[in-house]
């Protein structure tokens, strides 16, 4: 079992750590993941729906240009492809395939590309499209074809291959046998080299059958059930979003850790990120001349004799009670370790006893790794079954990796979720809810506060009652990222001005003062008082300050002129402290401009010497 | 502290009270100073030899002497403590030291502003006190604020048992000393209950402890203090409702407080190391550009886009200062524990001089408490800060009710990773006795225990374990501190303990583990699915006796890695040093180091002069070491066929023959055995004739160009 209690990292869970970058230290894991679009351009494609309903072709370009834009965000690296078939026109490397127009190569999405598929959009893109490619015979089997070309002439080395199919067409090649079993031949080549083939089939009038055709195409789903084929067609734009934003990220352990039960009883476990504060990327540094960018170099000198330093010339020190207490780099290090990485069974604590103040940082995800193990994920089932019936978490031990100090995190079973079109909703696995130390809970001074009369709770009641929603962990979009990435597109694209952002964190006023009508006023005549403004902060704060009748901060030190004199003469006043040298020139109408205490005695001699 | 004479008597076996008592003054005054505490500190030795203190007149409190007066505690008292501190051989009047010890306080805290003035006593109470002046200290104690805190070498209620139960109970409970008290223990006992009791008439005892017990309380380090900061805001709903509200980091991950220094490592001066950025284009040649003419610029996507700090703030989000608006009210099911995003909990009461808002908030906790409903708001700290949206939790607690504000993710933050099905799936679900082993498992391993009386005690408190880095980075501190110079001590068994399965768990565990065991096979997985990365191909990471080697050359070249500094590439100055270091260092991959040094290999051999040839040498060398050891023959091979080719076109005849000398030719399978060369063939190799087109060994690729094979790699 060492093989697998073999820990290495696969992206680093420090929010400081750039993401997409490949980083130099693990070198396993590097290669591009890729995606290749693969669209239907037939007639069919093109039919609007009813009620003005966009077309499938409309929905399918507004659903690969936010891929486009997701990734350009959060995975700059990967390489995307826009392919259609059933064209007219060719478009592909020495045109040996007809009817297959590829609209964007390989590569790292930019905002050309996003501009690109903006023009494809609605009615006028529709035109723009049957202008330059229009739409003709089908043949999967050459584009699949050509769409494999593009895997194998990439230079770059790929790490995740992923083909997505859109069409509304279950029968492409309307019974010709021939070309169907091309395209099946064609989609085994594929699979053969590692390109997963996903099927985005859209509405289609009397129904999509995967039987007919499809189901020879697409990659078995992964678990090898048989969900993947029965889903329903999208129909929505959200649907379909939703679908392909599932599939186009390949899920990346963050790194694998033996889960041990106790008493040499280990199974192996993948942490995955699910959720993760996207921050906007750091800048780049460039060369005004070429705008290329430059790389950083950070070099340690010698103060007195200007030599290079290395690393081993240099210690660590901190200063606790006057004194330097110097390490060597290794031991600052072997500090922080304290076991190996792992994740230890501490034992199981009903669900009650997780406090949702028990939050330091965003949750990670554990989910069985059965490659390495056999029997892992039934172990792991059977945990994750048990606990969730009996609605108790389980207290771990958590050493992310090497030299870093364990944190203890609560296992919450989560069971399998589907939504109503059979695509899940919520994976089935542990989520680990980092619990804090006594160190991380701080000592509030709590006060008693008066606590409001049924009434007032009631009228709160129905204004908590008019402003309810159904709040989506997806509904938000992060404004200060969203008018960055604007910002980035204007300049990169030449526009006048960015288009604008709906920022959806700003409450909308109209709509909720509306709901609540008289509700609010109401609500304010019955917790407050007539003459109460909750908006004059510094009024209310002075109010107590005043009514405890002025307690002065300290009482005022007089000194008397003989005494000041006195010490003028002896050229002592800087025995003094400020305060009574302040009240000294109050009390003979000194004027002094500045506040230092030499300024003060100087203006205090002036007057006295006099 | 008592320094005399008894201090030093203990059973056989045992620490005597002095050892016990240095250390828990250590342990004390450690924390202080760690916690960078500004508390003051003095410390009054008593059955000292010397006599120094103020009051010592005419006979009177002798034997008693200042050792330090108040100030902030630092270092060099450790220090002093730790090599000075020695038993003396006198004895002295424990209440004396204690009168000396009010002296000192009362003398030294003149003019300074303090909240508390406490005395800790430390001593046996084997020297007879004379109890006359007791209600004159006693009411002093009481005149003066000071609280009085006895360490004792024995559990305050050691004197009771033993009279009570017997012979009998004695003999089972020994007092910690090995021995009964004696009659001016006993007699000293008495007095400071007299004390503490007048003091306090309920909880007085409470502040007697034993040296063993304030050890094990002592030995953790004080949580680092932090002040919390108020956060006053409007929580607002719709524009006309507003409510005065007070927001206070409640749970925050805390970290060290200090970072490390770099110092220099023979003078440890700061100042004596100066850190340098350059900045450089990404040419061959490095070549620096100073920083005036580099300007900023952002990614997107494959673009990148110059963008000035100006123009950034001009265009980027402006944000309308501090806000804790709701945006709506929402089911608090609908909100995932496990969306909780940020680092941080707030607490959001109402301001402590305002009832109305206080009032007016309460209604809204207690609507949103009855609902079971929470409020979605828009979170932002001040203007410059990034708005956030979250959930306002309500918190209904005995002594307070407050709002608890938890970040919550954006749409970017999220990621719809779809995994297979568990359950669903029938290869992995588990059969009925699988189940109950594991439900078995559960039960046995439950951390929160219910008694007879049916209250439940949690055994695993993790908000109650401090954090162990900051234990452990302190006694490691304390340690360098004053025993400069030696190696770290190991972790203390006491904290490990504190982080480990509890006892009483993993005894009741055992059985059920070994079911689990038993119903669970697993099985490693033999035929392990190779990832197809570099390292695989190159085979060089996974293979367990390659990594054994790894792991020696570690340990080995550890010492050789420091002073070789950060080499990230192949160098031209002794590239075949940089080659190895890269390799054990493992800081690009196996085929990058391998191309860097064909490069330089490459570049050398252009110029073509014996001097230069050498250094190849070397470098050909260092390859072909390196491919035996990482099983890379094949790379190793292919290189050198090619570099054969060049030989008669760029006129490398001479460094080809230095290349025979040496015997460096092609790795045959005898050294290792991915090869395919044999041994013969490899002899060949170097011979150059005619003959050479039929050398066994095919070249895998036509094209003899370095650049070609670098591409397959």
């Amino acid at each position: 079992m060492a093989d697998w209690n073999a820990y290495y990292q696969k992206e680093d869970d420090e929010v400081e750590q750039e993401e997409g970058e490949e980083s130099a230290g693990d070198y396993k894991n590097s290669g591009r993941d890729s995606l290749v679009f693969l669209v239907d351009a037939s007639k069919e494609m093109f039919i609007k729906g009813e009620d003005g309903e966009p077309s499938n072709f409309d929905m399918t370009i507004q659903c690969v240009r936010s891929v486009y834009t997701s990734k350009i965000i959060s995975s700059d690296k990967d390489l995307v492809a826009l392919v259609f078939y059933g064209t007219e026109q060719s478009k592909n490397p020495r045109n040996s395939f007809k009817h297959v127009y590829i609209y964007h190569d390989l590569d790292c999405p930019g905002a050309r590309r996003v501009q690109d598929l903006d023009g494809l959009r609605e009615e006028k893109g529709a035109r723009l499209a049957a202008e330059i490619m229009g739409s003709g015979e089908t043949s999967l089997g050459d584009a699949l074809w050509c769409c494999s070309n593009l895997f194998s002439d990439m230079k770059l080395r790929l790490s995740h291959k992923r083909l997505m199919i859109f069409t509304c067409r279950d029968d492409p090649h309307g019974g010709d046998g021939a070309r169907d079993r091309q395209a099946r031949t064609k989609a085994a080549d594929l699979k053969e080299t590692g390109v997963v083939i996903d099927l985005m089939h859209l509405t289609k009038p009397g129904g999509f059958d995967v039987s007919l055709f499809f189901c020879d195409i697409v990659s078995p789903p992964e678990d090898e059930s048989e969900l993947g084929l029965q889903l329903e067609p999208c129909g929505k734009l959200e649907d379909l979003k939703k679908r392909v934003r599932a599939k186009e990220m390949k899920k990346r352990a963050q790194s694998r850790l033996t889960f041990s039960l106790g008493d040499g009883m280990n199974i192996a476990v993948g942490v995955y990120v699910l959720a993760r504060t996207a921050t906007k990327p750091p800048a780049v540094r460039l060369y005004s001349e070429t705008n290329e960018p430059v790389r950083t170099k950070t070099r340690l000198f010698h103060t007195q004799h200007g030599s290079l330093l290395l690393p081993s010339d240099t210690k660590r020190a901190q200063v606790y009670g006057n004194k330097q207490i110097v390490m060597e780099k290794g031991e600052v290090d072997e500090i922080k370790k304290f076991s190996d990485p792992g994740l230890v069974l501490i034992g199981f604590k009903p669900m009650s006893c997780l406090k949702l103040h028990h939050h330091i940082r965003p949750a990670l995800f554990i989910f069985p790794e059965e490659e390495q193990v056999t029997g892992n994920s039934c172990v792991f089932t059977a945990l994750l079954q048990k606990c969730s019936e009996r609605d108790v978490f389980a207290l771990c031990k958590l050493t992310p990796r090497i030299n870093t100090p364990p944190r203890f995190v609560a296992l919450v079973p989560q069971r399998e979720v589907l939504d109503s079109s059979q695509v899940q909703a919520a994976p089935p696995g542990f989520h680990a809810i980092f619990l804090p130390y006594a160190d991380d809970i701080r000592t509030l001074d709590v006060h008693e506060c008066p606590t409001a009369n049924d009434e007032q709770v009631d009228k709160m009641k129905q204004i908590v009652h008019k402003l309810r929603f159904r709040y989506r962990s997806d509904a938000f979009e992060n404004p200060v990222l969203q008018q960055h990435y604007r910002n980035l597109e204007a300049l990169a694209l030449d526009l006048l001005a960015p288009e604008a952002i709906e920022d959806f964190t700003m409450p909308k006023l109209n709509m909720m003062d509306d709901r609540l009508g008289s509700l609010a006023q109401e609500f304010k005549d019955l917790v407050y008082p007539a003459n109460y403004n909750p908006d004059s902060k510094t009024a209310a704060k002075r109010k107590p300050a005043e009514a405890g009748g002025a307690v002065p901060k300290k009482p005022k030190v007089e000194i008397s002129e003989d005494e000041l004199r006195a010490h003028v003469a002896k050229g002592t006043l800087g025995k003094l402290t400020v305060p009574v040298l302040k009240d000294a020139c109050k009390q003979f109408g000194v004027q002094t401009t500045g506040t230092k205490k030499q300024e003060l005695i100087d203006a205090l001699t002036a007057q006295l010497d006099k | 502290m008592d320094v005399g004479f008894s201090m030093t008597n203990s059973g056989p076996g045992l620490e005597p009270p002095f050892e016990q008592a240095k250390k828990v003054i250590q342990k004390f005054i450690q924390r202080q100073v760690f916690a960078e505490s500004k508390d003051e500190l003095g410390l009054v030795l008593f059955g000292t030899d010397r006599t120094k203190n103020p009051l010592a007149e005419d006979g009177q409190y002798q034997n008693i002497s200042i050792y330090r007066h108040l100030m902030i505690p630092d270092f060099e008292l450790l220090e002093e403590i730790e090599h000075q501190l020695q038993p003396d051989n006198q004895h002295a009047d424990w209440l004396d030291a204690l009168v000396v010890c009010m002296d000192l306080l009362q003398k030294e805290t003149m003019g300074k502003k303090y909240e508390r003035l406490n005395i800790a006593l430390l001593t046996d109470l084997s020297t007879p006190a004379c109890a006359d002046q007791l209600d004159i200290i006693i009411g002093n104690l009481k005149k003066a604020g000071i609280t009085l805190q006895f360490f004792l070498p024995f559990p305050v209620d050691a004197d009771a048992e033993a009279d009570g139960a017997g012979d009998g109970a004695s003999q089972r409970h020994p007092p910690p000393g090995g021995k009964g008290l004696s009659r001016e223990q006993k007699q000293g006992l008495d007095m400071v209950r007299q004390i503490l009791t007048s003091l306090d008439d309920e909880d007085g005892l409470e502040e007697v402890h034993s040296f063993s017990d304030a050890m094990e309380k002592l030995s953790i380090f004080k949580p680092i203090e932090r002040r919390p900061m108020a956060w006053p805001c409007q929580l607002t709903i719709g524009s006309s409702i507003s409510i005065r509200i007070v927001g206070y980091k409640a749970v925050c991950e805390e970290k060290v407080k200090k970072s490390w220094a770099v110092v220099e490592a023979e003078s440890h001066h700061k100042d004596d190391v100066k850190r340098e950025t350059v900045f450089c284009l990404n040419d061959d040649n490095e070549t620096e550009v100073e920083k005036e003419k580099t300007i900023q610029g952002f990614r997107y996507g494959s673009d990148i886009v110059p963008f000035s700090k100006v123009d950034q703030d001009q265009m980027k989000y402006k944000s309308d200062g501090k806000c804790f608006a709701v945006l709506g009210f929402t089911k608090q099911e609908t909100i995932c524990r496990h969306h909780f995003m940020g680092s941080q909990v707030i607490k959001v009461f109402a301001p402590k001089d305002d009832e109305h808002a206080g009032v007016a908030l309460s209604s809204l906790i207690r609507a949103l408490d009855s609902l079971k409903m929470a409020a979605i708001v828009r979170y932002a700290y001040d203007r410059r800060s990034n708005p956030q949206v979250g959930a306002a939790f309500p918190c209904i607690k005995k002594r307070y009710e407050c709002l608890l504000y938890v970040q919550l993710p954006y749409m970017e933050d999220l990621r719809q990773f779809t995994f297979p099905s568990l359950e669903n799936n029938k290869k992995f679900a588990p059969s009925e006795t699988q189940l109950s082993a594991a439900d078995a498992l559960i039960s046995s391993m439950m951390l929160v225990r219910e008694d007879e009386d049916g209250e439940k005690e949690d055994i695993f408190k993790v908000n109650s374990i401090p954090n162990p880095q900051f234990q452990r980075l302190f006694q490691c501190l304390h340690h360098r501190g004053v025993n400069p110079g030696t190696a770290l001590p190991p972790i203390d068994p006491w904290l490990r303990r504190m982080l480990d399965r509890p006892q009483a768990v993993s005894a009741c565990c055992q059985g059920p583990l070994q079911e689990m065991k038993r119903r669970f096979p697993l099985k490693e997985v033999l035929h392990k699915k190779e990832q197809k990365t570099s390292a695989h191909v190159f085979g060089n990471s996974d293979d367990p006796d390659a990594k054994k080697l790894k792991i020696d050359e570690q340990d080995k070249f550890s010492l050789g890695e420091i002073s070789e500094g950060n080499v990230t590439s192949v160098g031209s100055v002794n590239p075949a040093k940089d080659f190895h270091t890269l390799i054990q260092q493992k800081t690009i991959p196996f085929d990058q180091a391998c191309e860097q040094l064909t490069r330089r290999i490459e570049q050398l051999l252009g110029n073509r002069s014996t001097e230069y040839y050498m250094k190849t040498i070397t470098c050909v060398q260092a390859f072909r070491e390196q491919a035996i050891k990482t099983s890379n023959a094949e790379l190793f091979n292919n290189y050198m066929q090619s570099l054969k080719k060049g030989v008669p076109d760029r006129n490398l005849q001479e460094f080809w023959d230095l290349l025979v000398q040496d015997a460096l030719t092609l790795i045959s399978k005898d050294e290792e055995e991915g090869s395919s060369v044999s041994k013969q063939e490899a002899c060949q190799f170097l011979l150059f004739e005619e003959k050479m087109e039929e050398v066994a060994t095919p070249p895998p690729e036509d094209g003899g160009d370095v650049d070609d094979l670098l591409d397959m790699m």
